[in-house]
């Protein structure tokens, strides 16, 4: 299959094909899938490793989600907001100290070996546990997994552990690898984590570094008739503007995670044949958050960062950077999030007077020049949205009387000047919230985790109540009590700003209107697409 | 007649001068049309221009004031152009006229020092310096000097080879001036001509290189920089194509405005150097 190019005539007959498929009247809505076609979308990056089973990243999702399965997928309406993939059906004991998944019958892996309850075993405890982002701190009581028959995993934890949170870590950490091609050798240098084997409805075709990559459709999938397209291609696309260009010159059917950037959103819409999606994104809320460094002694003062707060405003931040697509953020738990969020937290008003007032209190009065101290501010790299809210974040200090310097780095200088360094007063960095505080959120206030971890509370912060009331949480059984906890847990953290939590923003996609079944679950462009459908 | 009154026969020289003196009024008076902090938000976002007289260029994605930020910027660019052609100047002279002076094994050294600068694209070069050590106006104005000091170090040596057998640099050899008097003092000085009528061009690379370390997220980002203003009008040039076209005409302007001004100085001194 090597001799596979995109070549120019290649996608001039296709255009044109789809060119031609537009003049055709549009039937109805009850459209059955039509099988066959190539999904062609925009790639921003080429992950370095693209085992999800190691990197629980969306960047990694986006392409091998459709290759590599895992047990649940998140959807909106199933029970506990899942769908079931590998797994049929997941029960925690009363105790919480086991957890028993029944797998799903018939399941081959694409090397054509059958898929067993010893490849969720492996997974679980090779490499979720020990290795992969996510999973090192959800499973980090995970002892060992018995596998009484092949289709049965019971997951047997030495602490008591919420079934609630294994349940909600489902969709974003259980990614099943292979037992039969990790086992022998060092798993981080496996060559499977660039060509990954899975279970998936795709296979993995082949990468062509700079250009794309390739997936071609696996017809032993366990889905019935599914999946209906025979390839996706990504093709790499790095710059942000030639995203909306290529769509509109239909060289690429979808441009996924606000490829397309914001700005344009509005013009593209317009365009004849592109639909512009904001569904699909439920579960992968990011959150636009002001770090602090406590260890300066001006910010471990709690009235300046009350101060801080009072001076964003919020609202402005949506309209203007985001252009509407996101919502201001009350505290640690974004409001899109339906098991967790309350209401019923302080809030800090954008209040110009107020917040020099408070500084006045504190002690850091204007000098003569206006300023009351200077602050060095990092804003993260990796969005332009993050890059956007530094300079809006700097002309709001500067109002305030704080003379905040913009140093701007690359994304692995960022981290490590952040995360490991400590060489910043104040960072904009955009957490993912993954559907249960315990995943990704808590650790952004928790004290005593080790320099380098990256998206995690490096800002010197420490209180004993917050982490007494995390380890309480993480070990309560009762879901109704869990929440509780994590709801005392949001008002605290509003209270003591250990950081600020400014927007809450999701993605958005522009997509062929020829392309079926979008966005139909929480995690759309990171889940399967086993039934994605091109109308052709 | 003067050296001034020819200056201004030549047209382009003109031309150049205008561009150049209405750039250093926009430089100087920046801060008092537009006092305080050019980033400062002054009103709605992605306001087009000519259509509020308070914001007569519009305003960028975060409602930033563009005539604010374009005076502000045109400081930057101009002191970063003067500030790197003065390094490399000064940095090329030192090393040209030693190295001329001295011959031998000095002039070997400093020659192949030079040729290893050389090899090294300079834009390469400044994008490496700023990448390791950091953005900030210093470091892109010593990144540029680096990539910009071999020209003026070859044409120094070349030109101190003829003024060092000249008479006067034996006379002083004979009142016994220590060489290193000689060089810096009777020798450099006499070498500078040819080197000024290479400033010309070196302040327009500076300058088209300090814009480009900015585009590309380099520049200092606590100033307005050109650009910086190119880079961040891109993500919006279907919409609002003016938040890059101002900026890029303005860099397009001035570095036209110092080649043409160092067309007519050279070609001022050409004449006066055939006359005399």
């Amino acid at each position: 299959m090597s001799d596979f190019t995109i070549s120019r005539r290649s996608v001039l007959a296709g255009s044109a094909l789809l060119l031609a498929s537009t003049a055709l009247p549009t039937i109805g809505w009850a459209q059955t899938p039509k099988k066959g076609g190539r999904l062609v979308v925009a790639a921003d990056s080429e992950p370095r490793n693209l085992n999800p089973a190691i990197v629980a990243s969306n960047g990694v999702f986006f392409i091998s989600s459709k290759i590599v399965e895992t047990l649940a997928e998140a959807s909106f309406d199933g029970k506990d907001g899942l769908d079931p993939r590998l797994a049929t059906s997941w029960e925690g004991a009363a105790d919480g100290l086991s957890v028993t998944f029944k797998l799903r019958e018939g399941v081959k892996w694409h090397d054509g070996k059958p898929f067993t309850s010893a490849d969720v075993a492996f997974s679980a405890l090779q490499i979720w546990k020990p290795l992969q982002n996510l999973g090192r701190t959800v499973f980090k009581d995970l002892e060992a997994v018995d596998t009484p028959d092949e289709l049965t995993a019971v997951f047997k934890f030495a602490r008591p552990t919420p079934f609630q949170l294994i349940r909600n870590a489902l969709p974003a950490l259980s990614s099943v690898v292979p037992k039969h091609i990790y086992e022998t050798g060092n798993i981080e240098e496996n060559p499977a984590n660039n060509a990954p084997v899975g279970t998936g409805p795709f296979k993995f075709a082949e990468h062509k570094s700079g250009e794309y990559y390739r997936l071609e459709r696996n017809a032993d999938y366990w889905g019935k008739d599914q999946p209906y397209l025979d390839e996706i291609i990504y093709q790499v696309l790095p710059d942000r503007t030639s995203a909306a260009s290529a769509l509109e010159a239909e060289e690429i059917q979808l441009a996924a995670f606000s490829a397309v950037p914001l700005a344009d959103l509005d013009r593209i819409s317009k365009v004849p044949g592109l639909k512009v999606i904001t569904k699909g994104y439920e579960a992968l809320t990011y959150q636009l958050v002001v770090e602090i460094n406590h260890r300066r002694k001006e910010l471990a003062d709690l009235k300046v960062r009350q101060a801080i707060a009072h001076a964003i405003d919020k609202d402005f931040v949506v309209r203007t950077v985001f252009l509407g697509y996101a919502a201001t953020a009350t505290g640690p738990v974004p409001k899109n999030d339906p098991q967790f969020y309350t209401t019923d937290v302080p809030t800090y008003a954008f209040d110009v007077a107020k917040a020099n007032a408070l500084l006045d209190e504190a002690g850091y009065s204007r000098g003569d020049d206006g300023k009351r101290f200077s602050l060095k501010l990092l804003p993260a790299p990796y969005f332009n949205e993050t890059k956007q809210f530094g300079d809006y974040l700097r002309q709001a200090l500067a109002a305030i009387g704080i003379d905040a310097q913009l140093v701007n780095n690359d994304s692995a200088a960022h981290i490590k000047a952040v995360y490991t360094d400590h060489a910043f007063d104040l960072a904009v960095g955009p957490p993912v919230f993954r559907g249960d505080p315990a995943i990704s959120t808590t650790i952004l206030v928790q004290s005593g985790i080790p320099d380098g971890v990256p998206f995690s509370n490096q800002g010197g912060y420490k209180n004993d109540e917050l982490d007494a009331l995390i380890a309480k949480a993480s070990e309560t059984l009762d879901p109704a009590a869990r929440t509780e906890l994590y709801k005392e847990f949001q008002k605290k953290v509003a209270a003591d700003l250990p950081l600020i939590n400014v927007a809450e923003w999701s993605f958005i996609s522009v997509i062929r209107d020829t392309v079926g079944n979008v966005a139909n679950n929480p995690r759309w462009a990171v889940s399967n697409w086993a039934d994605t459908w091109l109308e052709a | 007649m003067s050296p001034l009154r020819r200056f201004l026969r030549t047209p382009e020289a003109i031309a150049g001068a205008i561009i150049l003196v209405a750039l250093f009024a926009m430089g100087l008076t920046a801060p008092l049309f537009f006092p305080g902090d050019p980033h400062a938000i002054a009103g709605p976002a992605l306001l087009p221009p000519f259509q509020d007289w308070s914001l007569p260029l519009g305003t960028d994605r975060l409602g930033r004031d563009v005539l604010a930020a374009l005076l502000h910027g045109a400081r930057t660019s101009l002191a970063v152009g003067l500030a790197a052609a003065a390094a490399a100047l000064a940095v090329g002279a030192v090393i040209g006229t030693l190295a001329g002076f001295a011959g031998g094994l000095v002039d070997e050294v400093l020659m192949r020092i030079t040729d290893a600068f050389q090899t090294v694209p300079s834009f390469l070069l400044a994008l490496a310096f700023v990448s390791v050590v950091g953005p900030s106006l210093g470091v892109v104005v010593t990144a540029i000097a680096l990539g910009a000091w071999t020209g003026p170090a070859r044409v120094a040596r070349a030109e101190v080879l003829s003024i060092r057998e000249r008479d006067f640099v034996a006379g002083a050899r004979v009142i016994g001036m220590h060489p290193l008097e000689i060089a810096l003092r009777e020798v450099l000085p006499n070498a500078l001509p040819p080197l000024l009528a290479l400033s010309s061009v070196i302040v327009a690379a500076a300058i088209l290189t300090e814009a480009a370390l900015s585009f590309l997220g380099l520049g200092d980002p606590n100033r307005v920089t050109w650009g910086g203003m190119i880079a961040e009008g891109r993500a919006v040039l279907r919409t609002a194509p003016f938040l890059s076209i101002i900026p890029g005409v303005a860099l397009v302007l001035t570095v036209l405005g110092v080649y043409l001004a160092g067309e007519g100085v050279v070609e001022t001194a050409a004449v006066r150097r055939s006359l005399s």
